[in-house]
Order: C-alpha cells, then structure tokens, then sequence
C-alpha cells in the first residue's frame, strides 16, 4: 500500500499518516507507506524496493487518476517481478481530496473507504497474461479506384504485399467517367492512367479484377479471405490488414423535376460526360438544381459535399464553351468550403452565372414550357418572390448514395453501416478511418461523399494505420477481455448480437465462444449474460461487487 | 443684342395676371418678348424656378403680384420680395446680374403699368448682353442602359454579393425604411430587373456614405454602383425627389457655361493676401451660393472660407483663390450627370493650372473627394496634391507653426463626414488639430471613425422623414457625450442638421440641439483670429 | 550517407499527435516538437467536439499521455526549430529549447509554487479571459506536467523556489540546443484567429460582452475561468438571449481571408446545443450566410440543434452592434429574411466566430524548410489532387489546418496520411540505399 501525498494536493486536505495506519487495519495489507510523490522516480524506487523486501505479490498505489499513471505504476511492478495485472489504483485526488477541500475529515474518511474499496479488489486480483500474434505483412484492399489504388501504392512501397480486388473488369472506379477534377481542371483520365501504370509496375501488388469478396474470416494479422471470380474461380489469401476503398454510387433522380420524363433533364454526372465527349449542343439557358434528393427531411438527409463544387466547375466549362449561354444555379446553401473554392464562386460570379438561392420549404418546379423548352419556377428565398426561369437545359445535382450492396459486404467483413448508408467509422472525430473492429480500415466515397483531393487524402491515411500493426509483425492483445464458462452458457446468443466488435461467436457446440484478439473488454456481453456464464478478466463480476461492498462498509474478505 | 431678348414672367392670378390682361383688352401695346406663367400668388415663386429659366437661356425674369397690403393671401407678396431678393444675390454670385430679374407690384386695374414694364424691362435687356447660357449644341444621346449597368455591375464587384446581408443590417436608411435593402437592390439587377429598378426611388435612396462598402465582406462597393446607375436612371423620378427643388444642381449646370463670369469673392476679409499665382491654392466650393440659400439659418457659412484665409495668411501661406471657381461638380457626378460635371472639371483644371498651383487645400470634404479622387480617376493627367484643411492644419500643428492663444476650456465631439472619412480615410489629423488646443476636452461618439453615422441627405436627395429621424438619432448621440459643441469638418453635415433642429421635433428639442462649429472656424477663433 | 530512421513532427496538436504516434506504432523513431509548455493544441481549449459532443479533452487527453508515454516518442515542448540542413532521409535539424526555469526531472506537478506566486495575469489557455500566474501550466491536464517560467513576467522574487519540495526550480537555466538527425518532417502548426477588432462595427475589443467564440468555448468549459457556468463578463448574469455571428473576416475580398473556414458553422451550433443544455431559459440565435453542412453527420447536427433544441438561424450577418453603456446589453441590425425588412434584436451576449487563418509564424517555418507557402500563408502541396501532404520539398509533408482550412476528423486523417509518405519515404530512401 503506497498512500502518496502529492505535494499538499492529497496532503493538504487528507490525514495521509492517519490512512496509512488504517490500510495497515485491512486484511493482507502486509506494508503500507506514505509518498511525498509516488511517481516521482524516487517513489518509484520505494515501490520496487518495498516489493521486493516484503515480497508483496499486490500492489495498491492510492494517489491520482489511474488514468494518468496507471501505465506507470504497472509497469513499474512489472519491473520488480509482480505481474501488472496485480496492481490496482485508489483515486484519493481527482476523486477526494481535490473535490472536498474544505471538509478535510470527511474528505479522510472517504480516502479509507476507497483504500478499502482497492483493497477488496486486489484481493481479488489474478495475474493476466497478453497473448501475442503475428501479423501477416500483407494487405487486402476492396475497390480498385482511386482511394483504393493510391493506399496500395503507398503500403506497396513501404515493402507490403497488397492484394488488390476490384469487382469491375478495369480499375479506375468513378474517376473513369469523370471530365476534369477540380482544382487543377486536370483530365480524370490522365491522372488516372498514370496511377493505373504506377500500380501495373509494383512488384508488391496483385490485381484482381472482376474479382468479388466471398468470405472474411479471422482477426486482425491473421484474416482468411475467400475470393471470387467470375462464376467459378475462387482463391485465399492470408492478410494482416483489410482496406475497404468500395467508392459509391450516384443517386438517380427519378421522378424528381421532371427527370426521365423530359428528355432536356440531366443530372450532373451526365453533363460531366457530355462534356468531356464534346457532345453537349449549345444551350440557350441551362439551370442547374442542387440538393436533388439530398438534405431532405427524410431519408438522404445528408449533403453529399461535392455537388457545389461540380456544379460551379461545370458551369465555368460551359460558359468557356458557350460564352453567351445563360447559366442558373438554383442553390440551398453553396458549399464551397475548400482553400481555393470560394475562388471558383467568384470565378463563377465574374462569368456571368446567376446565382439563386431557394429553401428547402419550397422547391423548384420544373414544367413545360413552349417551343420544347422547360420553364423553372422558383421561390426566391431573399426576394419574397416567385422567379420563372426559361431553360432548355435542366442539370440536377444529385448525391452520391451507397452501393446497393454494401450490405452484404457490411456482414461478410462485420463492420456497420451508418445512418446514412455510408461506412461508419469507430470514432467521427479521433479515429475516422478506423473500424472499431482491430485490421479493418476505410477510405475514399466508402466513408462518405468527398472529390479526388480528399480520397486521396484519405487513401495515404489508411496506408499508414494498415502499416502499423504489419510494421509491428507481432501484436499484444489485450488482457482485458470475456471469457466463458463453458459450462453455464445456455447458448442463447445474447452475447453474441450485443458485442460491438462481432468478438464472440457460437461454436460448433452451440457455445458461445470469445475471439480474444477482436474483444476489447467492454463487459456489455459480460452485463447481459443471464446465465452469469460470461465475465471480464479484471473486471470479474466478483471484483466489481467487493469493491460496492467496501464502500459500503461491508465485509471484505 | 442681335436677337431680341426673351422674358419670363411669373404673374399672379389675383393681381398681375389681370392687369396683364387689361393691358390687352385696352389694346395696349407693349414688345412681345414676354412669356407670362400664371400663379395663384407670387409667393409662389421659387427661387429654383427662376434659377431654372435663366439655366435655360431666359435673359430677364420677371416677377409680379400684389400691391403690398393687397395680396390675396395675406403675405405671399412680401415673402416673394425677400426670396427675390436672394435670388437676385445668386444671380450677383454668378455674374449674370441680379438687374436680370425685375419683382413689380401690379394690380388688377394696371393694365398701363404693365405695359410700361414690359416695354422698360425689354428695352433694358436689349442694351444688355443675351444671356450667356444660351443652348449650345445638340444633346449627347443617351447611354445604353444595359451597357452602363452591366459595366457598373463589373466594376464596382456588385457581381461578387453573396447576400449576406451586411449592407442592410449597416445601411442608416434600411434601418428605418422597411422598404429599401441595398441586399435586396442588387439582387434585383443581378437577376435582370435592372429596367423595373431604374424607373424606381430605390436608385435615389442611397445616400452613399459609404458605411455599407466600408462593411462588405466582397467589397461591393454599390452607392458607386448607385451612382453609375443614375446616368440611365429615370430623371422625372430624381426631379420629384430632388430637395429644394434642385436649385443647386442648376447652379452647377449653369457654371459649365464658359461665359459665366463670377463674382464671388465678398467674404474675402480685409487685408486678406491673395495673390494671382502661389504655390497653393484654396478651393472655396459652392459656400457663397449656400450662403444665400441657407441665409435663414444663421450659420454665417462665409466665416468657414474667411477663417481659412486668415489662418494660413496668418502662418506665412498666401494662397490663390479662383475668382471665377467652378463647382467642383460633386452633386452633379453623385446624381448621375457626367457630363456637366467633366465640364465643370475641364474648367477648373486649366484655371488651376494658370495658378502655378501644385497643392490644392478646400474645408469642404465633397470638393476634397472629388478633387483628389473623381478628377484625377476621370480626367488622369491631374498633377496636383490636394489635401483637406484638416491635413493641412494637421502638418502645421506638427511644424509647430500655429500659435494657439490662451485656452479653450470646452468639451467637444467630432464627428467624421462620410466623404472625409470613410470615402478617403481621413480620420486622424482633424482629431490631432482639435486636440492640440489648449484646455480643450475632446470626447468621442461610439459610432465614430469608420462608424460615424450620415447626416443624412446626399446631393440634396431625398430629403425625407427618414433623413430627419437619422439627423435627430445623430444629434442626440452627440448630445449624450456630454460635450457642448459639436466639431465637423463639412458644411453641408451643418447644414442638414440644423434643417432639422429648426423644425417641428418629435423630442425634446432640448435633446438635439447642440452649438456647431467647422473645424476651421474653431481653429481662427482659438488662434484669436476672429 | 545513412538514412535516419526518424521523423520530426513540428507541432502539437491533435495532427501532430496522430502523426507522431502513427509514425511511433510503426516502429519509427518520433521527435514531436511544441512551441508552447504543453502538447495538446487547440483541441484543448475546446468543451466538446461536434457532431459527437464528446467531451474534448476527455477524448484528447488519452492521445496525449499516450505520446508522453509511448517508448519511440520524445516530446520536445517549449522548443522551436531554428535551422533544417539536408535532405530527405537525412536531415539535420537544430532545435532550441527555450529554458523553463524548472528542472523537469525534478517536477511532480504538485503546484504549490504557483499557488505562492504573486504575479497574476490573463491566462492565453483561456484566451486571456482567466488568469495564471507567472510560474504555470497551460492546462491541468498538460502533457508534460511539468511548470514552466514565464520568464517575461517573472519578478525573480523566489518564493516558488522556496515551496517547491522537489528542489526544482533553476532560475539559472540555459536555452539548449539539440541537433537530431531525422529521415522525414511533418509540419502540423495548425491555426490562430482572425482579429475580430478589425471588424470594428462589432465592437470587439469595446464591448465587454462581445466575445470570440473560444472565448465564449472557454467560458462554457468547466475547467475554464467560470466553471463552466454561463455568465456574462460584465455582471454576472445568467443570460437569456444569445446570438452567434459567423464569416467574421471569412470569405471577404477585403477586410478579411476569401476561404471558409470550415468548422465555424458547426462549432457554433455545437455552442449553441451546449447554450440550450446549460440554460434551456436562454434563446439562441445564429446569424449566417451561407450554412456549411458538407461534413459527415454535419446536415443532422444542425438539423437536431433546430428541431430538437430550438436553435434560430437567421440568413442574415448583422450590419453593426452597439452597446447601452448602462446595462452592457447589445443591439445587433440584421435584414430579417422572413420579415423582409432591416430590424434590431437586444442581446445579453454576441459571440463572433472569426476566420481561423494560418499562423503568421508560418513564414519562418516556412523559411526555415524551404517551403512554399500561398498568399494566405497555408503549406502549399505538391500537387492539391493527388500529393495533398507532399510539399516542394521532398521528404517534408503537412498537414492538419496548416495545409488548408479542415475540421478535427479531416486533420486526424490526413495526419495519418503524412505519416503514411514519411514513413514510405524512408523505407524509399533506405531501400535505395541497400542498392
């Protein structure tokens, strides 16, 4: 037991001696001393010394947060021959003394109960052990296009073996349909065959085209993957990574302003390729309509990103082509978020192209009108009044939406599908190209709607989270995990619906059995299981509950 | 005289027009150069009305009506003989010779009297030159209205609005008057409803002081748009709009007449050195003639221009002064009038240049702008460096060259002209000057500097209820400084604010009324020159 | 010349960190450099991250002590980089580490020689709207926790060296000078804010209660000068109507930055969820152009702050804002859409959310590498489509905001992605070499 001071931080308002011969009064609280500062490197020493001259076999450090030096610590009593498993902390400082300053007896009392509270669990407290794997240096990656292409480019080069599966006969994904990508107006083909021959040339990476996914077994170093291609032939590989770079689809707006029901209503995408195959006649006045089918109330709600932006550049591409066409832009919000992208607004604005902005609440119409034309009408939002836009020439901006089936991909990899259809990721903000689940990786349109810039961006991102666990070659899992007694589990499959991670599965038998390596020690099967067949290492239900008991004054051991 | 002078005549209903018909009926004979206008009463007579004729090449005018003590409403006789009379000092000012315009009392029953007149006045007028303003020369064709507004729309990045709003949220006018929004404005012309809008009141609304530009994030710079837009703008709707009824806009025009020949320099003190050629020269503007206008309000504008002189005379400068200055075209470019004002301009950069001039100083922040600005953007070639009083003063305090005399224990408050502030970025030096006299406190508005609120008309525009609640708010904020004197550095922000403090208040005039005085009067007086 | 199996990352905060540890987990030797005492950046000033609402530091802090901790990864803080010679795969790099006056090997953290100091001022954690002392931490939860001088401020009286236990204080400190030999750098300097008192028509800097928005982040944080309770600065009361006025200084051709910069919009409906969860009483406005929802989850965040919180949005920035001296309550003038017509609107609290632009201090980063900047002072890349962290000098990459305007989880990202070219232009560069 090292009851530390912290300065006057503990000190100061908690009777430290007065613990320290309290510990002395718990069971098997064989040595208890008092620190200035245990984790100075002069504390440090005590503890190792201390262990060793009165051959403790549980260590208990009562001073701040183990969330700050838990690592510390065990690692300190790994050093002096105690497992670190066998260590447990008592949170006197963020927990008491730092939070009842001014009642400094009570503040005391509180301390003893939760020395007493860490005592009662380490008591309970079994030696853990961290199983090691090896990671297969080598990675999967799903999609052929360019987010695909460039993580395998760059995994490639670091000395990686990719395996690359793309489910069309060429690769390129969307970037092969594509006029010029902004903000450099290069040639989507040219950029694209330059990567498509760098990737050709890597010794490093297998391509397989028409080449679709079956089954995904295993866990992270150690995935068994069972591909497919064409109607019969199927191979396996061994990976320690998976890339998930499967893009996304664009959404066809049929129904929606006349689409498909006048032949002068086209979406972007199709403007983009008439474009680039100089197949677009002169029009006279073209209005272009964003947020088709995206920012809805319902369903697609959200903005899909990318569709202002192709919006203005197509715009610009007109009016180089045909100075004295008209173009509209019937906008929401324009998003033009990018370094150089409010740039191309003004570019826009410079041209000639109108700009009108209409709410969600009252959208465009679009109607016949004479000689085959189209007449728009739109509310415009700032001026309280109704505008009628002759067109001949109606360009919807749709959203780009998931592959219809990514789902079944979702359930052979068990990763989730988010709200709006796209990959989801462990953490929006801290990990946003993780899969909670360990050797799984997302990038590019797969995640959510973004341009080139941004999958590669992305792309580059993957390759390095890929390459630390095969860099590594070996991992330590964690020892905090779920384990099963055989014996109680009525299979019910509780656990296994419940697990985030899709770490627990039934076996053979009808049991549940937990992947170690995928668990992350969460504890909800643990929580759930009714036939208490299920508990945490270190976490054991047991120790949860002495240490409930202690507080309460109740009998600890 | 060559051709035979033609006469105006404005005769009133009760008397002169009657006695103008007996003359007739009596078969009188009389010259046939006179044109008579029928008026209910000859109080009825604008100034402007008169100033109008002679613009448009009358060579006399004459006014007639009641005997005093007879006018069939009451007094309106005796209010024509004093605006008359200022009139007649206007036509003094310009040269033209206040004998041009005749006031006569005729009655009903005077039909020889008429006569008599008629034939005097004509007789007259034939020893006389013709009227210099004469017409000259066939009218420019108008403009496309399309290409100015689509040049403008370039020019002045209205193309760039993003609609934020700032320019309304900013704008003194939009705050009060529900129906105008420089937001709303531009999009109008953007969406192509240029037509619709320039046969509205919205172009004339702006009073262009700059506040919104100085705030817009895509630095659409629209009361220079508004301005561009006035050239194609419908006139019979600025005519209805114009205040005063714009006689001084046809002062101006009149001074694009190379005929005219001024006399203008009365308020010249005594012992005033002034001498043909200097270095420097003092623009005066259009104060002798605002002088005249504004003779009711008593704000002795003519002291701004003497104190001017007698403060660099005072401090070694001797400066040339313009005997037959023009108007620096300032109202006439601000209201869309081109091409009068490039006359105007060309005019006044030959006379300056017969000066020797390479500095130009004036107390009037309109003629500053649009001397070192407009004149040198439009007619290029303009080398001359021109600074505003203020800067000047501001270089002397700092010579160390003005003596000022004992102290001036007042607290004041300054406040920013748009054309010197905002327009040309001139916040510093007016400060400097007040502040370095002795014993003064000066206090500052919160809206001041690039803030500062409008007087609230511009180029004589919409003079209006909404003018008149952005003068009081003005006045009342510079009233709640706590100072007893209000500094400006312009004299038509003096002007419009003592308009409405001579008018029905909707508050306590308590509350608004506040001693003014120009910075350069200010300056005289501290230095004992006054 | 051998290649150096390291990499300098130059700055601290939540794109460097990822940098750094990626670079760490990979087997690579890290030097994360941080100009200021603590690592950290921005993120720490934050109460919660949208559109999760996590809590900011809770989610940062492990990040942080988990570079502290991680065997590869040295954290030089309170250290700037002064010459880089060399070049991809061989780098020679001098740093100065400025003196903290405090002996780090000796400090716990304990903070009783702060407690003692006499000298007090605004505290730049708290954008100057709290107070430290001359002897501080930026933060409690500072990685390392280690006190540094504030040799600017210090009066030399010693008292902290007569508390402190540990016998840490050194008033005789030496800068020091290390020179690391690394194979790649990663730039992460991130950003700083607009100066709001340009716009002077909003009255900040005048107007006690018109705040920037990490000020008024500051005040809604718990660990901030407050604790967390919504006050007002100029007499403490609870306040019953806000507004938020966005594209201070962003997208302007004058007076200002042309690019968006990104986070506000959202930011500022997170402030404003917080501002409904604090004081359900309190109405919230937010004034805007145009509503950046281009992120993912983005669109729903706001649409919740409107339907489930009551939020107002108003397509309208506001003209100007004037302050009655008496009660310290503000006037803002907007052109109300819906009315059609200009109207006022009286506020306890105005919070501007001014352009984040990139430090002024980029030049000499900037200079220092070699590299290339744009005219608004971000990193250019190599190639903005397909070298997005490549810069003009091979083997440095950036990323973060300090590459272009970008929110926390796009940082993260590309913050991998520059580890990801370092870590290839080593084992390029060595690869090389064994041939």
């Amino acid at each position: 037991m090292f009851i530390c001071h912290c300065g006057i931080n503990i000190g100061g308002v908690v009777n430290v001696p007065d613990v320290v011969k309290y510990a002395m009064t718990l069971p098997n609280v064989v040595y208890s001393e008092d620190n200035l500062y245990t984790c100075s490197s002069e504390g440090l020493s005590k503890i190792k010394e201390s262990i060793g001259k009165h051959n403790l076999n549980r260590v208990v450090v009562a001073s701040c947060t183990p969330r700050t030096h838990e690592p510390l610590f065990r690692a300190t009593c790994e050093e002096a021959g105690v497992n670190k498993y066998l260590f447990e902390m008592a949170n006197i400082r963020e927990h008491c003394s730092w939070a009842h300053m001014h009642e400094p007896d009570k503040a005391t009392e509180k301390a003893k109960d939760i020395v007493r509270m860490a005592v009662a669990k380490a008591h309970l407290l079994k030696p853990q052990e961290e199983p090691e794997i090896e990671v297969a240096p080598a990675a999967l990656v799903i999609g052929g296009g360019i987010s695909g292409m460039s993580s395998a480019l760059c995994l490639a080069d670091q000395g990686f073996k990719v395996y690359l599966v793309e489910k069309e006969p060429e690769l390129g994904g969307m970037l092969r349909h594509l006029h010029k990508l902004y903000p450099t107006m290069l040639d989507a083909s040219e950029g694209l065959n330059k990567i498509v021959e760098g990737l050709k040339q890597n010794k490093n990476i297998e391509v397989w085209p028409s080449t679709v996914v079956k089954q995904v077994k295993g866990f992270i170093g150690n995935f068994d993957v069972s591909v497919q291609r064409g109607n019969s032939e199927t191979a396996n590989f061994r990976v320690g990574t998976i890339i998930l770079a499967t893009g996304a689809d664009l959404f066809e707006p049929v129904g929606m302003y006349g689409y498909k029901k006048y032949d002068n209503v086209i979406t972007q995408f199709k403007l983009e390729q008439l474009l680039r195959d100089s197949q677009l006649k002169k029009p006279e006045r073209v209005v272009m309509i964003q947020c088709v089918g995206a920012r809805e109330e319902k369903g697609r709600t959200y903005c899909s990103r990318i569709c202002c932006m192709e919006a203005l550049k197509n715009a610009l591409l007109v009016k180089e082509l045909y100075p004295e066409t008209d173009v509209y832009i019937l906008f929401r919000d324009l998003q033009t978020y990018g370094r150089e992208y409010e740039e191309w607004h003004r570019m826009a604005q410079d041209r000639g192209v109108r700009f009108i902005k209409y709410i969600l609440e009252k959208p465009p119409e679009v109607v016949a009108g004479h000689d085959g034309k189209l007449t728009v009408d739109v509310y415009h939002a700032l001026l309280g009044e109704q505008v009628h836009i002759e067109s001949d020439l109606v360009v919807l901006s749709t959203p780009l939406v998931q592959h219809e089936d990514a789902r079944e991909l979702s359930q052979i990899l068990k990763v989730p599908l988010g709200p709006d259809g796209f990959f989801f990721e462990a953490h929006v903000k801290l990990r946003p190209i993780d899969f909670a689940t360990d050797g799984i990786y997302v990038c590019g349109t797969a995640h959510s709607p973004k341009n080139t810039a941004e999958s590669v961006s992305q792309a580059l991102g993957v390759a390095s989270r890929a390459a630390i666990p095969m860099a590594a070659k070996r991992l330590r899992t964690e020892a905090i995990t779920a384990m099963v007694d055989e014996s109680l589990c009525s299979g019910c499959g509780t656990c296994v619906k419940i697990c985030p991670y899709g770490a627990i599965e039934k076996d053979e038998k009808g049991v549940a059995r937990v992947t170690a390596v995928v668990c992350k020690g969460c504890g909800s099967c643990g929580a759930s299981c009714p036939e208490k067949a299920i508990t945490m290492r270190h976490f054991t239900d047991e120790q949860v509950v002495a240490q409930a008991l202690a507080a309460l004054g109740r009998a600890v051991a | 005289m060559t051709a035979e002078p033609k006469i105006v005549a404005f005769l009133c209903n009760w008397c002169s027009y009657a006695g103008a018909d007996l003359a007739g009926t009596s078969r009188i004979r009389y010259p046939p150069n006179i044109r008579a206008i029928r008026v209910m009463c000859s109080g009825r007579v604008d100034p402007a009305f008169v100033i109008r004729a002679f613009e448009m090449g009358a060579d006399g005018v004459l006014v007639s009506g009641c005997h005093p003590g007879d006018c069939h409403y009451v007094s309106g006789n005796l209010k024509a003989e004093k605006k008359m009379q200022n009139t007649r000092k206007l036509l003094k000012l310009l040269g033209l010779g206040p004998e041009r315009l005749r006031l006569e009392w005729i009655s009903t029953a005077e039909g020889a009297k008429f006569a008599q007149v008629a034939t005097g006045f004509t007789e007259e007028l034939r020893k006389m030159e013709p009227n210099p303003l004469k017409a000259e020369g066939n009218p420019k064709a108008p403009a496309s209205t399309k290409k100015v507004v689509s040049e403008a729309l370039k020019k002045t990045n209205v193309q760039y609005c993003l609609e934020c709003g700032k320019c309304s949220g900013s704008c003194p006018i939009s705050k009060i008057n529900e129906a105008y929004s420089p937001r709303r404005t531009v999009e109008r012309f953007l969406l192509g409803y240029a037509d619709k809008v320039l046969y509205g009141t919205d172009v004339w609304t702006c009073l262009t002081c700059f506040t919104c530009s100085e705030r817009c994030p895509s630095d659409v710079r629209f009361p220079e748009f508004v301005r561009d837009c006035r050239s194609v703008a419908s006139k019979e709707v600025m005519e209805e709009l114009c205040a005063h009824k714009g006689v001084s806009l046809s002062l101006s025009r009149i001074m694009t007449n190379p005929n005219i020949k001024q006399e203008r320099m009365g308020w010249l003190p005594n012992g005033a050195e002034i001498p043909q050629k200097s270095d420097l020269l003092y623009f005066v503007g259009c104060l002798p003639y605002f002088d005249v206008v504004f003779e009711d309000f008593n704000l002795n504008l003519l002291k701004i221009p003497q104190s001017v002189v007698k403060v660099l005379n005072k401090v070694g400068i001797k400066p040339a002064i313009l005997g037959n200055e023009k108007c620096c075209g300032h109202d006439l470019l601000w209201t869309g009038d081109v091409e009068n004002f490039e006359k105007l301009a060309r005019m006044n950069v030959a006379d300056f240049k017969e000066t020797g001039a390479t500095r130009i100083v004036t107390a009037c922040p309109e003629c500053y702008r649009t001397l070192k600005k407009d004149y040198a953007e439009r007619l290029g070639n303009f080398d001359f460096e021109v600074l505003h009083f203020s800067e000047l003063l501001s270089e002397l305090v700092d010579k160390g060259q003005i003596r000022f005399e004992g102290k001036l224990p007042r607290k004041m408050v300054y406040h920013d002209p748009c054309r010197l502030g905002r327009h040309m970025g001139v916040y510093e030096p007016p400060r400097k000057v007040i502040t370095s006299i002795p014993g003064v406190e000066m206090v500052e508005m919160d809206r001041s500097r690039e803030n500062a609120v409008c007087c609230g008309v511009n180029a004589w525009l919409s003079c209006n209820k909404y003018s008149k609640e952005v003068q009081i708010d003005r006045l009342m904020e510079a009233k709640a400084t706590g100072a007893d004197l209000l500094v400006t550095a312009c004299p038509k922000c003096q002007i419009h604010w003592k308009c409405v403090t001579g008018e029905k208040l909707p508050v306590n005039p308590e509350e608004v009324t506040m001693e003014m005085r120009d910075l350069s009067v200010l300056v005289a007086e501290a230095m004992h020159l006054t | 010349m051998e290649v150096s199996r390291s990499v300098l990352v130059i700055g601290g905060g939540i794109a460097g960190m990822q940098a750094s540890l990626d670079l760490a987990s990979r087997g690579l030797k890290v030097y994360l450099a941080e100009r200021t005492p603590s690592i950290g950046g921005r993120m720490a000033q934050l109460d919660k991250t949208f559109p999760t609402m996590d809590c900011s530091i809770c989610i940062l802090a492990p990040k942080m002590i988990e570079c502290f901790r991680h065997p590869n990864l040295t954290i030089l803080t309170y250290s700037e980089v002064q010459e880089v010679s060399g070049s991809a795969g061989n780098f020679t790099v001098k740093i100065l580490k400025k003196p903290r006056f405090i002996d780090e090997e000796k400090c716990t953290g304990c903070g009783v020689c702060a407690q003692n100091c006499p000298v007090e001022l605004p505290n730049e954690f708290d954008m100057g709207i709290g107070v430290r002392r001359a002897i501080y931490v930026p933060f409690p939860q500072a990685v390392p926790l280690k006190y540094t001088i504030d040799e600017e401020h210090c009066l030399k009286c010693g008292l902290c060296q007569r508390m402190c236990q540990a016998d840490a204080v050194d008033f005789n400190q030496e800068p020091e000078v290390a020179h690391l030999n690394v194979g790649a750098i990663v730039v992460a300097t991130g950003f700083e804010l607009f100066d709001a008192q340009r716009r002077s028509e909003y009255g900040y800097g005048r107007y006690k209660n018109v705040l920037i928005s990490l000020e008024f982040e500051r005040l809604l944080s718990a660990s901030g000068p407050t604790g967390g309770h919504l006050l007002r600065l100029s007499d403490g009361r609870i306040p019953k109507r806000i507004a938020f006025i966005q594209c201070v200084g962003s997208r302007s051709l004058k007076g200002g930055v042309s690019f968006c910069s990104n986070a506000c919009c959202m930011y500022a409906t997170k402030e404003a969820i917080l501002i409904r969860e604090h004081e359900p009483e309190c109405e919230v406005y937010i004034f805007y152009n145009e509503l950046k929802v281009f992120g993912k989850g983005f669109q729903d965040f706001v649409t919740g702050a409107q339907d489930h919180w009551g939020v107002k949005y108003i397509r309208a920035l506001p003209g100007e804002i004037a302050e009655d001296s008496k009660t310290g309550d503000l006037t803002l003038w907007y052109e109300d859409t819906r009315e059609n017509a200009t109207r006022s609107m009286t506020v306890d609290i105005v919070v501007l959310c001014p352009a984040l632009i990139p430090r002024a201090a980029n030049k000499e980063v900037g200079a220092i590498l070699g590299l290339e900047l744009d005219e608004h002072g971000f990193f250019k890349p190599k190639d903005p489509l397909f070298a997005p962290v490549d810069t003009n000098v091979p083997g440095v990459f950036i990323c973060g905001y300090c590459q272009g305007p970008k929110d926390i989880s796009e940082s993260v990202g590309q913050a991998s992605a520059a580890a990801a070219r370092a870590a290839e232009v080593i084992a390029l560069s060595a690869s090389k070499e064994v041939h």
